[in-house]
């Protein structure tokens, strides 16, 4: 299935089919977007990054992880370690040799020899954000993960890797091996990209992998 | 993290920095804010789930630890009383 320079195929995991999409043809990149609201929030600025890296010659897959995107799963029915498992199975069905995350994407990269992570968060942090969002309203936010993945999110940590490459923006004052200006999309309420973010973004990841001797 | 900021001023611009970037408010509308400016509640921008991004690129900018139980309308409620907030963190 393909339409526009995209191509939809599936990885397994749980029993179940699940898709990914993917932009370009060569050397594969998986990409693991960020977990829950900031997944749509950064959905166009990964989509920029994957198109970019497509015109230099690598191919980028990008996982719809259980219970999200077109999956068929409920958030709520969802664990961590199914996030686990997708992570590395779509890693295997790509065939890809490196991966590139943003945000908590970078919690599931462990699959990957080389990693390219931007602005990578603890699971600490995201599950506090996730209670924080239901602080000033009643019920809580939009998503509705289980009790159960929020646990285990709650102690997930990036996997330290010799391949590692970290990126944040400037006014993040955690230490990375390069810092972007821009600004962070994953907080906006409406969906936006930036164009020298993900230009620059691109750049970065394409170097690197070259720099592995992954494409 | 680095060690916390330590000068009035610094926190006063990193608060206006993160209103922009987090409520994609334009520069020019952050910029006259002052101490009595009303925040949650009065912009359409900053819902709840804004409040969760907002606190936390406060701790991610300023190096400080914000506890849930230091969240509450009042807190939120102006520029001021948001900024007394940051001041009171991070100049402890």
């Amino acid at each position: 299935m393909s339409a526009g320079g995209l191509h939809y195929s599936t990885y397994r995991v749980g029993g179940r089919d699940e898709w990914m999409m993917r932009i370009g043809s060569g050397p594969a990149l998986l990409f693991l977007p960020p977990l829950f609201e900031e997944m749509n929030r950064t959905r166009a600025l990964l989509a920029a990054v994957m198109g970019t890296l497509a015109g230099d010659g690598l191919s980028c897959f990008l996982p719809d992880l259980p219970g999200t995107g077109e999956s068929e799963r409920a958030l709520e029915e969802v664990s961590w370690q199914d996030w686990r498992d997708a992570a590395g199975s779509a890693f295997e069905a790509a065939g890809a040799c490196a991966s590139v995350s943003l945000r908590g994407g970078a919690l599931l990269d462990e699959a990957a020899p080389v990693r390219w992570r931007f602005a990578p968060a603890t699971g600490a942090s995201l599950a506090r954000d996730l209670s924080r969002a239901g602080l000033m309203t009643e019920g809580g936010g939009g998503y509705a993960p289980s009790a159960r993945l929020l646990d285990s999110l709650g102690a997930a940590e990036p996997a330290p890797g010799k391949r590692v490459r970290t990126l944040r923006l400037a006014t993040d004052r955690a230490e990375a091996d390069l810092k972007l200006e821009g600004p962070p999309l994953w907080r906006r309420a409406e969906p936006q990209s930036s164009s020298e973010l993900a230009e620059a973004m691109a750049l970065d990841v394409s170097n690197w992998m070259r720099s592995c001797g992954v494409c | 993290m680095t060690a916390a900021l330590n000068d009035e001023q610094e926190v006063d611009s990193t608060l206006r920095a993160v209103l922009r970037d987090v409520l994609g408010l334009p520069e020019a509308q952050v910029a006259e804010f002052d101490e009595s400016s009303p925040l949650f509640g009065a912009l359409p921008e900053f819902d709840s789930m804004a409040v969760a991004g907002l606190l936390t690129e406060l701790e991610e900018r300023l190096g400080i630890l914000i506890e849930d139980h230091e969240v509450d309308a009042d807190m939120l409620e102006s520029f001021g009383s948001l900024l007394t907030f940051a001041r009171s963190k991070t100049l402890q």
